[in-house]
């Protein structure tokens, strides 16, 4: 922190050792220091201030008459603190609180998923009382309790440290999670049994320091000492969480979070935890498939499927699209760009959305936001949507005191022009500590809120930042190494002989299905069978982020690496592009790594691959950017009586989220969002069943008001809105 | 005024409106007799609330009722003070009058029978509050009268 | 015998002291007057000069809180004054007679508070139970409100639903802010981040009522009363046993015999005292033995017990010691927040572990673990709640062993069903307040 560098250093005395820490250091960290651990259950900074519940890092302070709980104090010069390792009043304290927890605890560690990775195991073999002297009936409840689709609960094994509350009401904010009823009865709950339905509703399993909250993905899917964590970076989203993907037996059995301070802090959004079951969907394609009638596809062995590769390429020439998805890994990007480009001069590709380098001028760590003292968000979609952990960045910054400007959603302007001129403005030019946030379609890839922030003078102020939050993955990786691949101009091929479609997100994308309607032909690599249907003519198996290596670049412009958790059901695409490549002369490794040192060579200034290493830090920023003019102000047609419609793509949804059943209660309800005004403009009470009209077609959808939308917008998730146009009529 | 108005006006006199909850609470449960799931949500809406955080707030407090009480609610202490004085008694009388146990309401929902905690009338011991309204001292001897007031009210 | 003297509730038994009237007609808000007249330093220094101890249990001189306080200039913030009206320490019923009758006075010594710290806001947290009180109150602050003796300052009455926690400071800011009343880690105390995280004096009803006494008739005059390191009166509750219970006023200082013998007019029914509990149902008890202590908060502590909120309450010889640490462990553990582990789950162990030996199922060895289950509990917990719950229990058991082992070795209670308080139905074995997820083991 940034503040702490400029205090006062003190020395405590811990245990007879010496700590020097600046002042105001927790207890917990200045023991550490010494070398010396303070066991906790319920003390974790990342929840807010200690609240002293647990009393399991209970130790003796000379001069205090009781022991204290050690958590809730902070260094200051001469302390002299004794730990149970040296007091041993302290001891006694640390093995009373065990005691009094296990009176109640059913230690049905045998069958209990945290057995063996579980802190209260770890404490009690070396805190605690060897023996029980409770005779008592222990207290039983049904169990397990499921939280929500995702989360059982077993209040058995509760100990009531609060963790898992303090992070719904604290941290997520969303203050769902809640403990009901007073001492001995108190119970962890959800209003009415209502499933705990949040976006980082995830976070509390991995919080619980017993076996109470657990992941219904996980039960009893494997022992702690059966399984291999491999470190690696979350895909489902461009802010790249950095991860633990547990395995067993070559499968994927859970994703927990790899704290990276700067990017996630250890928090990890519902889709990026639980969506990694569409590894195992049903509709997964592992052999390469040609189509054999309208609908009808038949397998095919690898050398047939290169074979028709090679003669679909060859006969195409440079007459190809290739629809891009953004979830590639840099490498696979390169790997097809190189091959098409250098072997076949097909230069031309649909890129799944813009992206801009201008933003590595106003570069900043993630974290930043939560320093900062002003942040104005901008554009037409809520945060959360499109990256889930900013969502958390900006709640933390608003808890620490900063203010949070959000632009109306649907605004005419998105909100350019109060950061433009105004007292806003002003007040962003004068902040030293100021962050913009472009959160939705139209940025131009973050070329718009580099302008305002370039206008606003954030280049020559460090703590000053610009963000765009992106729609895919590794879009800005991907066209790095499009663009990497070769030299060559772009052209519109006219008769597109060839579409390739790499990935299921292209495949997803209406434009793409629109050029496949004028393409001779269409080669598809994608994981799954149903969106291709009938209209590709060769399908190779895709894989996902959590199958392949390489490297990801995600919304801050930090590169990370992707690291195989499991072998996935077929070649992954590197190695398969590699040995079509071969077939044009054109060299492409099959390995990730030496692709990389190529394209580094190119465009990362030689970046080593080992040395992105398991936490990658953020490039300075960069000052030779070409400033890019702010965006002007678009004046958005209005129609008579009709809302605008925005539509969006919301945060479970999606190839992986709709494959995986324990997150389809995540999914959008049938709803319209309203403003509070066209609400009572339209006499609709909140929850009313309304038909939503446009191009003749009509939805019933269900009305809500949502406080954050500007009059005359309304919001429908785009999976509700189809056949809906820009604008809509809205009766009961 | 609409009890979510009345809960928002009573929640204004706080710097934060989050302190508004147990007024909120107390007007709910004056207008429902107790605090039905939909009482909860009513308090969550109109502060800005989770409905819950309001079950968790009402859940810790005894004189907020999550289950219905009958239309009477007859309170006895029996903390230290009324203890030693014979509040057993007056419970026993009370269970005999009413034909109920401690912990009970009556099938016609009329009475609502439960012992307390101190209500701070020790010395005017045993307290036994009938309708939120302090009876002290009372003997077994008066319960039957009261008892009757209540059937007759 | 102990002469009363009749400070905070002075006045009321000639008149009707709510009435705006009646208290300006003795001449109140008169010190409120004065004290706005003099700085805030003066205030504090006047209060200090008179040792004034809180009333609410801890016994802390209200002059060096008031001086720890950070004014607003300084904070940055919002200071706030906070009466503590959530009386429920059983055995104590005071507050609630100072908030009957002498509501002016105290809304008084509010005020001054107010002024002392640079405040602009009171808020008086009573008890959800106290429903007449309430409404005396409101109506007594509605006419201060209409005299304009508020000034700037908003007077808000906040109304408890049934906590004992709530009387802890913490646990009644949490309650406040609306949340669940559970107590906070201290440091920080109250003065320095307290309701809103800002500044906040909070002080018991009768040490606040207290204030304006001292600012009318000055501390030097007042510190003469009782003993010199805790001086002033002080409103004792005496409940139990005895003749004449009630609240009575006296000079701290007055002894235990004098309490219950002279004032209480001794044990009812000419029976004998068993046993003495001096300052709540939360302290270790006294046996007959030990009630020539002075009650005033050094010499009862001296004696090993606490003067608390000076509520007295005397036990007889019909009652069994073990049903009364039965019954009031179920009160702690009906009243245990939940927070921290120790007071959460050590009261529930020793409420069942009574219970073994009340119903003569017990063994020796489980004595000696209930007496062990206290020493692990005390002085572990997060507030003083779990501490509250051992002391009586423990000091029966040491004072009056006798008796639990005879509960032991004859299988049952010596008392045969016919202690005072057999067979007493406690709140905690009730179901009524909200339904129990729990199912049979």
């Amino acid at each position: 922190m940034a503040q702490m560098s400029a205090a006062e250093i003190v020395t405590v005395s811990i245990d007879g050792r010496e700590a020097q820490v600046p002042k105001g250091t927790g207890l917990v960290e200045t023991a550490l220091a010494a070398g010396i651990e303070i066991p906790v259950f319920c003390y974790e900074p990342r929840l807010g201030p200690p609240i002293g519940a647990c009393r399991m890092c209970l130790v003796e302070v000379e001069g205090m008459p009781k022991l204290q709980a050690g958590c809730t104090l902070t260094a200051t010069d001469g302390m002299v603190v004794r730990t149970a390792q040296t007091s041993p009043a302290a001891a006694d304290g640390q093995n009373s609180t065990l005691e009094f927890i296990l009176v109640n605890h059913p230690l049905d560690c045998p069958v209990c998923d945290k057995g063996g990775e579980c802190p209260l195991q770890d404490l009690t073999f070396r805190w605690g009382p060897p023996v029980t002297r409770n005779t008592f009936p222990k207290r039983t409840f049904e169990k397990p309790i499921p939280i929500s689709p995702t989360i059982a609960l077993d209040r058995e094994r509760c100990i009531l440290c609060y963790r898992c509350t303090r992070f719904s009401s604290d941290v997520a904010e969303d203050s769902q999670l809640v403990a009901r009823d007073r001492g001995s009865q108190s119970i962890i709950t959800t209003f009415e049994d209502e499933p705990y339905r949040a976006p980082f509703s995830g976070n509390v399993i991995e919080l619980c320091p017993v076996g109470a909250l657990t992941s219904t993905q996980y039960r009893f899917a494997a022992r702690p000492w059966e399984i291999q964590d491999v470190p690696t970076v979350c895909g489902l989203c461009p802010v790249g969480c950095n991860i633990e993907s547990t395995t067993r037996e070559g499968k994927v059995k859970r994703i927990a979070s790899r704290n990276h301070p700067e990017i996630d802090e250890g928090w990890l959004c519902d889709k990026g935890r639980f969506g990694f079951a569409h590894l195992l969907a049903g509709d997964r394609v592992v052999d390469p498939l040609r189509r054999s009638g309208p609908r009808r596809y038949e397998e095919l062995s690898w050398d047939a499927a290169l074979d028709e590769a090679e003669q679909m390429l060859r006969a195409a020439g440079q007459n190809i699209v290739t629809a891009l998805s953004g979830s590639e890994t840099t490498e696979q990007a390169y790997g097809l760009g190189k091959l098409l480009r250098e072997g076949l001069g097909a230069h031309c590709a649909v890129m799944p959305e813009d992206v801009s380098p201008a933003l590595d001028a106003f570069r900043l760590p993630l974290s930043a936001i939560r320093e900062a003292e002003l942040i104005v968000v901008l554009g037409d979609d809520p945060v959360v949507e499109r990256a889930p952990i900013v969502d958390l960045w900006l709640r933390a910054a608003r808890r620490a005191g900063a203010e949070v400007v959000t632009t109306p959603i649907g605004t005419s302007d998105r909100g350019v022009g109060a950061v433009r001129k105004g007292e806003l403005a002003t007040r962003l030019r004068e902040s030293e500590r100021a962050i913009l946030i472009w959160s939705g379609p139209g940025g131009r890839g973050g070329a718009g809120v580099a302008g305002l922030a370039a206008e606003l003078g954030f280049g020559e102020k460090p703590g000053c930042g610009a963000f765009q939050l992106l729609e895919t993955a590794n879009g800005r990786g991907v066209a790095d190494a499009w663009a990497a691949a070769a030299d060559g101009e772009e052209d519109d091929p006219e008769p597109i002989e060839l579409l390739i479609v790499s990935g299921d997100e292209a495949a997803a994308n209406p434009d793409v299905r629109a050029l496949a309607e004028r393409a001779s032909k269409v080669l598809a690599i994608s994981m799954f069978r149903s969106p291709l249907a009938g209209w590709a003519d060769l399908v190779l198996p895709g894989t996902s982020y959590l199958e392949r290596d390489g490297t990801y670049m995600n919304l801050e412009g930090r590169l990370q690496r992707l690291r195989r958790a499991v072998i996935p059901p077929c070649p992954d695409e590197l190695a398969w592009i590699a040995k079509l490549a071969e077939r044009f002369g054109v060299a492409v490794s099959p390995h990730a790594p030496q692709v990389f040192a190529e394209i580094s060579e190119r465009c990362y200034g030689g970046l080593d691959y080992t040395g992105i290493g398991e936490q990658a830090s953020l490039p300075e920023r960069s000052s030779e950017v070409d400033v890019p003019k702010p965006p002007a102000p678009a004046k958005r047609e209005s129609k008579n009586g009709g809302l605008r419609l925005i539509t969006y793509r919301p945060l479970f949804s999606g190839p992986a989220v709709q494959r995986v059943p324990e997150l389809q209660f995540q999914r959008p309800d049938p709803e319209i969002e309203l403003s509070a005004e066209d609400a009572s403009r339209l006499a609709l009470e909140p929850g009313a069943q309304v038909s939503v009209r446009s191009n003749g077609t009509s939805v019933e959808l269900r009305a809500r008001v949502n406080k954050l939308l500007a009059a005359g917008v309304a919001r429908v998730a785009a999976e509700h809105a189809q056949g809906l146009g820009t604008h809509v009529e809205v009766g009961a | 005024m609409s009890l979510r108005d009345e809960i928002r006006a009573a929640a204004a006199q706080y710097p934060d409106q989050r302190s508004g909850v147990m007024s909120g609470l107390g007007l709910a449960q004056e207008q429902y007799g107790w605090l039905p799931p939909e009482a909860l949500a009513e308090v969550a809406e109109a502060l800005d609330l989770t409905p819950a955080h309001v079950q968790a707030v009402a859940s810790f407090y005894d004189m907020y009722h999550l289950a219905p009480v009958g239309e009477h609610l007859v309170e006895i202490c029996t903390n230290v003070s009324c203890a030693l004085v014979g509040a057993q008694q007056v419970v026993e009388a009370f269970e005999r009058e009413l034909g109920l146990r401690a912990g009970e309401t009556s099938e016609d929902g009329k009475v609502t029978l439960r012992t307390i905690e101190c209500a701070g009338g020790c010395g005017y011991a045993p307290v036994v509050v009938v309708d939120h309204r302090y009876r002290e001292p009372t003997r077994p001897d008066d319960v039957p009268g009261i008892v009757g007031e209540l059937n007759g009210g | 015998m102990a002469e009363a003297q009749s400070l905070v509730l002075g006045g009321a038994d000639e008149r009707d002291l709510t009435q705006l009237s009646e208290y300006r007609a003795i001449g109140g808000y008169a010190a409120l007057e004065k004290a706005r007249g003099m700085t805030r330093e003066q205030v504090i220094e006047e209060i200090s000069t008179a040792t004034l101890r809180g009333r609410g249990g801890a016994g802390f001189p209200m002059g060096r809180k008031l001086s720890l306080v950070q004014p607003p200039e300084v904070a940055g913030k919002p200071t706030y004054v906070v009466a503590n009206a959530d009386e429920s320490e059983p055995g104590a019923f005071k507050d609630r007679e100072i908030m009957r009758r002498v509501p002016h006075r105290f809304i008084e010594g509010c005020l001054i508070a107010a002024h002392a710290i640079g405040s602009k806001h009171v808020f008086i947290y009573i008890r959800g139970e106290y429903g007449a009180e309430y409404e005396v109150l409101k109506a007594a602050a509605d006419e201060v409100r209409d005299a304009d003796l508020l000034g700037d300052v908003t007077l808000v009455l906040h109304r408890g639903a049934g906590a004992y926690i709530c009387g802890e400071e913490s646990a009644l800011l949490e309650s406040l802010e609306g949340d669940r009343g559970q107590p906070r880690p201290r440091p920080p105390f109250p003065p320095i981040s307290g309701l809103y995280a800002s500044p906040t004096l909070i002080n018991n009803v009768q040490t606040l009522t207290t204030v304006p006494i001292i600012i009318d008739r000055g501390a030097a005059w007042y510190s003469k009363i009782g003993p010199e390191a805790s001086p002033g009166t002080v409103v004792y509750s005496i409940s139990g046993n005895v003749e004449r219970p009630g609240n009575y006023e006296l000079p701290l200082g007055t002894t235990l015999r004098e309490l219950i013998y002279d004032v209480g007019g001794g044990i009812a029914g000419g029976r004998k005292l068993k046993a003495v509990i001096p300052g709540g149902s939360s302290v270790p008890v006294f046996t007959p033995d030990e009630i020539d202590t002075p009650a005033d908060f050094d010499s009862i502590q001296a004696a090993g017990s606490f003067l608390g909120s000076a509520a007295i309450i005397a036990v007889d010889d019909r009652a069994c010691m073990v049903q009364l640490a039965l019954r009031v462990e179920k009160f702690y553990m009906h009243e245990s927040c939940g927070k921290c582990t120790p007071c959460r789950e050590g009261t529930r162990w020793m409420v069942s572990l009574l219970d073994k030996i009340e119903t003569g199922r017990a063994e020796h060895s489980d004595l000696d673990l209930l007496r062990d289950v206290c020493n692990r509990v005390l002085g572990k917990s997060l507030c003083a709640l779990g501490d509250f719950a051992v002391y009586p229990v423990a000091s029966y058991i040491d004072k009056y062993r006798e008796e639990f082992v005879a509960h032991i070795d004859q299988g049952g209670c010596p008392y045969g069903g016919e202690s005072s308080i057999e067979g007493i139905v406690a709140p905690v074995d009730q179901h009524t307040h909200s339904p129990v997820a729990e199912v049979p083991a």
